[in-house]
Parts: structure tokens; C-alpha cells; sequence
């Protein structure tokens, strides 16, 4: 037997015991994501017998239909000079006597002004593209304060002190605790009234009344729930860059001291580059895993405002529309995708050192 | 040595298996509320029908406290035609939009119950002639006052929104000014959820602004009287409300009233027994009315109400019928009614004894129930929650202040003619 012929005989080998594998995937991973794409294109509705018909492409364009209107200034009728408003701006026509109403209803998302002229931007379904926006902004926000406090707390646990086991320990707390539980708890401090913990620590300090609305006024709403989510995971965080940290051979740092290289110094030249990979580890995993959030937002702010995965939630289990929820899912999966690869090609993760 | 091994494995597997055929305990599970005392008093009852039915195991389900999160539970169950849940407890806008999950009840003996029950809530739960779910028990919307902070500020029970805004400012200022900084005069349900849905429709069509979509299918929500309404309660935010009654449910509202910091709330009968208990700030001090009237003259309350329903996945059919019945039968209606203010679906049980002492305002606010105000869930199945989340959701903006009432109201009105294609029409006056 030629040794080609036996290297072909290993190849189907090797195939052959891939075959299980293969088999585990496709009814875990492939099936179901290729019922979740072909659920999109239909208008199925959720917990019924009716038959679901397919309707092409139109839940994609519902969902990410924009379009940008210019709005007239409103004329004042004596002076044939434009309005002037009681705050003193000019007045504008109102979105909704601008943006179209058929085939299908546009709703105004923003305004904005540009040299003096004001523009709206309208969307089918501006729920879901300021669901976008809300998850995009708390991931920025959650991930940021997580790598910056986690990098903080990993640092002060691995250097040496007495009761570092226990440190250690405790510092996992808050992300040992079920999400669903901690946002509840969240909920009960972020009481709209001074029996609310922050409430009552705020007007101690002078801040505010006592009658902060954490959860319903919308500037205090994404903050209130970056910090929950900065609570709970940058333990997490901490975790995954102890372990980088623990990677680092103590004689780099000798030798740094030797050579007369202060701790700022030894942190940014040899800390940190060493770092990388376990950060870069760190940052993907969290990333992708606020993009998907979905407990925090649906237990505080249910729907009230929505992140992508609370979104989609709602789509399916209020409004019942099953082929629209696939949708929002396909195009979560798009995201995160794009997210996952940018991450990977920008911090090198997968390149051979 | 290992043959015997696994032929003793194999035999024990096989005895565990008949013997839990062999039991023949039929278990069955009610999924219900646990708003108040409901969870508590659906357990007492379910022990009942065990002491009667020695064969027969009852599992109580525990569910979310909002309607809102309750449903999407149950619907998870029904996708998966899942038999772990026999009887659902079921709002009354449910039964049109789930009709066909569950059993026709007609056929398990109901039909010589139904006449003793309201006849509206009967109506209501039947869908193709099939009655779908059992009546259980009425809600609707009161206002429960406190009758001490009347006497001592010298006001009347308010009859209308403008004596009451005036009653609610004066007590809270007096309140406050004499030491209790966390006094409000009015909570209520504001939260985007159902339940602000049911309150927005008992200050509109108080106001002569209709029912949102009217029972011959029309959309009448734009309509001033709805919209002025909308901001009288927009303005209460913060003033006579607390900022945070954009966030309040239930058992929130009820938490604060409990508390005594809080002269009016607006919530269901259920919260009458919970305040009178021992230790409660509250206790003998407050009574029920009905809600204030606006422009039409008239008071509303939204009717509200549960009802159960068998699933038809379920496994033991006949026994989950007959407890369904038995749960809404005369026995434990009363019970409920005597423990729980939940308000009785019989008739008859209005003239008992026992249940008027325990809960007085259930002859003197006949009427209220009676005359309910439903809302459009008949008018828009089976895509009243889509309605009914578009109007909460335009509400709370008004609320919150993110949007003008004028405009909200308008964009909702578009919206509903979209997914309803019913025409635009004048609101119905009570």
C-alpha cells in the first residue's frame, strides 16, 4: 500500500469520527438558527394554528426603513416672517405633518439642525432602531467602567497582602448573584421615593428632593442600569484579568527594578503589553454578552424602553408577531457578528505570536 | 457479575416506572396569581378539593404579579402545547385572543352553572358558542380615600376630577406642612403596562372620551375630551402624584397607600381586607367610592376580573375541568370573597351575610360593578394587546413628558387605523 493510499484511508477516517460532531451541531446550532432565518421572511404568528405566509423581505424592511424629511419653518402670517416659540427658537412644522404616511407610517426618531434648517429622521419602527442605540450605548458605557474598575480590582488582589484567598472570594459576590435577583434589588434602592436607598443617600447630600425617578425619567434611565450592570460583572472582568496578571513572570519586574524603572513605568511597559491577550480575551467576552442584554433591561425597564433582546421579547410574547421577532434576531446576530470580527482583526486575538 | 449488575438496574428502573403508573394519583396544575392574598387563598381552595378528592394532587403554579408578564408565561406554555399546566387563570381580555387552547367547558358539566354567574363576564368567555373559561371573580376600579384626612381638612368624598385634584392638593399640603414630607395625595397605576391602560380609560370615558375603539368598531380616540383628560392626569405627575407614579403598579400604589402616605389611590377591590390588618398605618381609617366623574357626568371603572380556562394539552382533561368548576363554584367563591374582597361572579353571593360584613362596599357599589366599563378587548380581538400596548405606551409618553398629549393621541390614531383598518368614528358617551 502507497503512503498516499494510507493518508487518503486516514482522511476518511478522520472524517468519519468528525461525523458525531457534525451531527451535535447541526441539531443544536444549524437547524434552529436556519428556522430562526426562514421564520424571518414569514409573518407567523406565535401560539396559534393559523398558517404563517411568506412575505419576502418585508419584516427587515419594517424594522430598518429610515428616512430623512426636511421640516418648513412655520410662517407667521402677519409679519410673513418665520415664528418665533416661547423659548425663543424658531418655530418648525411639526414631524408628523412631514414624514410619510403611506405606503407606511414613518415616525419621527430625532432632529437635528443643520445650517439653520431643521431635519427630522423617521423610521417604520423607531422602537426597535432606539433599541439598537440604547444596547450599543450601554455596552460602550457597562464594558468601559467594567475593563477600567475590573483592571483596578485585579491589581490590588494579586499583589500580596493578608487575606488575599478572602478578598478574592468576596470579590465575586455581586456576580455569583442571579440577574433577575440583583435587578430586583436594584429596583427596590432605585425607589422613586426616599424609602429608595439612593434617593435617601442623595438627599443627604443635598442632591434633589428625594423624588429622583431613576427608572422612568429617560435621561437617568441608561445610567441607572450601566450601573447595575457595572456592579455585577466587573467582578467578571476582574476575574479574567487576574488570571493574565498571574501569567506575568515576577523576574520581568525584577529586572525592571534593577534596571531603575518606577511602578508607572513597569505597569505601562510591561503590565499592560503582557496584558493583552487576556484583555482582549476579557473585552470580547463581555461585549458580545451586553449586546445580548436582556434581564436587566426587561425586569427595570420592561417596556418602558427596550434593549435589542427585551425588543425582541416583546415582538414575540406581546405582539405575538413570530416572523418580525426572528427578524430582530437575525439582525442581533448580524450585529454581534460584525462586533465579533471587528474585535478579533483589531486586537489580533487569533494571529500566531 | 456485570450482567447481573445491569439486570438489577433494568429491574429497578421498571419498578420505579409502574409504580408511578400504578399509582394512579392524577396531578394536575393551576397556574394563578399571587397579587395580595390570591396565591394563599388559590392554595386553601386547592386543598379543599384534595380533602374531597383524595385521588387527585393539585399543584399551584406561582405567576408574575403584571398581566402583562403573566400572559407571556402562558403563551410559552400554549406554543409548546405543553400539558404541565391544566387550568389557567385567565384575564377577562384574554379568552378571544387564546380561545383556541383551550376546552370547551360546556362540554364538562358548566352549562347548569353559568346562569347563577354575571351574564356579561358569560358573554365575555364565550368564543364560537364554546365557553372557553369559567367566570372566577370581577375587578373594577376604586378609589379608596381616607376618611379621617377628610374630616380633619373638612372635605367631602370628591364626586368630580376638579373637587378631587382640590381635595388631594389641600390634604397633601396640609400633610406635609405638619411633618410627613413623603406624603402624596393620589397613587395610582402609571407604569407602561395594562394596568395603566385600565386607568387611562376610566379618566377618559369619564370624561366622555370614549373607550379607544368603540364596540361597533370604530376608532374614536382622537378626540378632545380624551386628550384633555390625558393631561389632567399628565399634570398630576409630580403634583399631586409622586414623580415616580410613571413606575407604580398595584402593589406599589398599595404599598405607599399602606404606608399612610397617600390621602386617595386608585386601585381593585382586592387591596380592601390587606389594609385593615394589624399593624397596618391605615387600619379602619379609609373606605371605597367610586371614581371621581368628569365631563360625561359619570364615574368609570374598567372592568377587570380573572376567569379559568382548561387547557386542552392537558392530560387529565375530566379532573382539571371538574376542579375548574369546583374553584368557581358557590363554595369557594364565597371563600375568597369573605378572606379576599375578590368580588364574587355569582350573583346571589351579593345577598350573603357573611360576605357583606367582611366587605360592605360590595352592596353599596353594586352598581359599579355591574356597570363596568370593558375595555375594547371583543371590539379588537385578537389584536387587543397590540392596542392596548400602543395606548399605554402613547399615555406614558404624555406622562413622562416626552411627548404632547395632542400629538401622541394622533400618532395613535394612525397606528390603530394601521393595524386595525377600522374607520375613525365619535366615542360612545356612558
Amino acid at each position: 500500500m502507497s503512503s498516499g493510499n494510507l493518508a487518503r484511508e486516514e482522511q476518511k477516517l478522520a472524517y468519519k469520527l468528525l461525523i458525531p460532531a457534525f451531527l451535535i451541531l447541526i441539531t443544536i446550532a444549524v437547524y434552529p438558527l436556519g428556522q430562526v432565518f426562514y421564520t424571518s421572511f414569514t409573518d407567523k404568528t406565535f401560539a396559534t394554528g393559523r398558517e404563517a405566509s411568506f412575505i419576502g423581505l418585508e419584516n427587515y424592511k419594517t424594522l430598518l426603513s429610515v428616512t430623512i424629511k426636511e421640516l418648513p419653518p412655520v410662517v407667521d402670517e402677519n409679519t410673513g416672517e418665520q415664528k418665533i416659540g416661547e423659548d425663543g427658537q424658531p418655530v418648525f412644522e411639526r414631524p408628523i405633518r412631514v414624514l410619510p404616511r403611506r405606503p407606511e407610517l414613518y415616525r419621527p426618531v430625532f432632529e437635528f439642525s443643520f445650517f439653520s434648517n431643521r431635519f427630522v429622521v423617521g423610521a417604520i419602527n423607531p422602537d426597535f432602531l432606539t433599541a439598537v442605540w440604547n444596547t450599543i450605548i450601554f455596552t460602550v458605557f457597562s464594558v468601559f467602567f467594567e475593563t477600567l474598575i475590573g483592571l483596578g480590582i485585579a491589581l490590588v488582589v494579586n499583589s500580596e497582602f493578608k487575606g488575599r484567598g478572602a478578598m478574592r472570594a468576596v470579590m465575586l459576590v455581586p456576580w455569583a448573584v442571579i440577574t433577575v435577583v440583583s435587578a430586583r434589588m436594584w429596583e427596590w434602592m432605585f425607589e422613586p421615593t426616599r424609602t429608595g436607598f439612593f434617593n435617601m443617600i442623595f438627599e443627604r447630600m443635598g442632591v434633589g428632593d428625594g423624588n429622583f425617578s431613576f427608572l422612568t425619567t429617560t435621561e437617568l434611565q441608561l445610567p441607572s442600569l450601566i450601573a447595575v450592570d457595572v456592579w455585577k460583572t466587573t467582578p467578571f472582568m476582574a476575574l479574567l484579568i487576574l488570571a493574565g496578571l498571574q501569567l506575568i513572570p515576577n523576574e520581568l519586574y525584577e529586572a525592571a527594578r534593577v534596571d531603575g524603572a518606577n511602578k508607572v513605568k513597569q505597569f505601562f511597559s510591561i503590565t499592560l503589553p503582557l496584558l493583552k491577550p487576556s484583555l482582549a480575551v476579557a473585552l470580547v467576552f463581555r461585549t458580545l454578552d451586553a449586546l445580548r442584554v436582556f434581564d436587566i433591561f426587561q425586569v427595570l425597564l420592561s417596556q418602558k424602553r427596550y434593549s435589542m433582546a427585551s425588543y425582541n421579547y416583546f415582538q414575540l410574547i406581546q405582539a405575538r408577531k413570530m416572523g418580525l421577532a426572528s427578524a430582530v434576531g437575525v439582525i442581533i446576530f448580524i450585529v454581534i457578528f460584525i462586533f465579533a470580527v471587528t474585535y478579533i482583526k483589531m486586537l489580533g486575538v487569533d494571529t500566531d505570536e | 457479575m456485570r450482567k447481573s449488575l445491569v439486570l438489577a438496574l433494568l429491574l429497578s428502573m421498571i419498578l420505579v416506572v409502574s409504580g408511578s403508573v400504578f399509582a394512579e394519583k392524577a396531578e394536575i396544575t393551576i397556574a394563578g396569581g399571587s397579587v395580595g392574598q390570591e396565591l394563599e387563598l388559590t392554595k386553601e381552595a386547592a386543598q379543599m378539593y384534595m380533602e374531597e378528592h383524595p385521588d387527585v394532587k393539585v399543584n399551584v403554579l406561582d405567576t408574575p404579579d403584571l398581566a402583562t408578564d403573566r400572559l407571556g408565561l402562558y403563551l410559552q406554555f400554549l406554543e409548546a402545547e405543553s400539558p404541565k399546566v391544566d387550568v389557567y387563570q385567565v384575564d377577562v381580555i384574554w379568552p378571544g385572543d387564546l380561545a383556541e387552547h383551550f376546552l370547551d367547558l360546556y362540554n364538562y358539566g358548566a352549562k347548569d352553572m353559568v346562569d347563577d354567574h354575571f351574564q356579561a363576564i358569560v358573554e365575555n368567555n364565550t368564543v364560537d358558542g364554546r365557553l372557553v373559561a369559567m367566570p372566577w371573580f370581577t375587578d373594577a376600579g376604586l378609589l379608596y380615600y381616607r376618611q379621617d384626612l377628610l374630616d380633619k381638612y373638612g372635605y367631602d368624598v370628591p364626586q368630580t376630577w376638579q373637587e378631587f385634584e382640590r381635595t388631594a392638593k389641600a390634604i397633601q399640603e396640609g400633610e406635609r406642612a405638619a411633618g410627613n414630607q413623603d406624603f402624596y395625595g393620589y397613587v395610582w397605576q402609571g407604569d407602561a403596562y395594562e394596568g395603566l391602560t385600565c386607568n387611562a380609560l376610566e379618566f377618559i370615558y369619564s370624561n366622555g372620551g370614549g373607550t379607544i375603539v368603540s364596540p361597533d368598531k370604530k376608532i374614536t380616540i382622537n378626540n378632545e375630551k380624551a386628550i384633555e383628560a390625558i393631561d389632567m392626569a399628565s399634570d398630576w405627575v409630580g403634583y399631586i402624584s409622586p414623580p415616580g407614579v410613571t413606575g407604580l403598579a398595584e402593589e406599589s400604589a398599595r404599598k405607599i397607600w399602606e404606608a399612610g402616605n397617600a390621602a386617595f389611590m386608585r386601585n381593585w377591590p382586592y387591596a380592601y381586607p390587606l389594609g385593615n390588618v394589624e399593624g397596618s398605618a391605615i387600619k379602619g381609617k379609609y373606605d371605597v367610592a367610586p371614581l371621581p366623574a368628569g365631563d360625561s357626568g359619570k364615574s368609570a371603572a374598567t372592568l377587570g376580573g380573572w376567569n379559568l380556562a382548561v387547557s386542552k394539552y392537558s392530560e387529565h382533561p375530566e379532573v382539571a375541568a371538574d376542579f375548574a368548576l369546583f374553584m368557581a363554584g358557590p363554595k369557594v367563591q364565597k371563600l375568597r370573597a369573605v378572606k379576599g374582597s375578590f368580588n364574587p361572579t355569582i350573583k346571589s353571593l351579593y345577598q350573603d351575610e357573611e360576605v357583606l360584613e367582611a366587605s360592605p362596599f360590595f352592596g353599596s357599589l353594586y352598581e359599579v360593578f355591574t356597570n363596568a366599563v370593558a375595555r375594547p378587548s371583543t371590539a379588537t380581538a385578537p389584536r387587543y394587546n397590540e392596542v392596548s400596548r400602543l395606548f399605554f405606551q402613547a399615555v406614558h409618553s404624555v406622562l413622562t413628558d416626552e411627548m404632547e398629549a395632542r400629538t401622541a393621541i394622533e400618532y395613535l390614531e394612525l397606528d390603530l387605523v394601521d393595524l386595525l383598518g377600522y374607520e375613525i368614528g365619535e366615542p360612545r358617551q356612558p
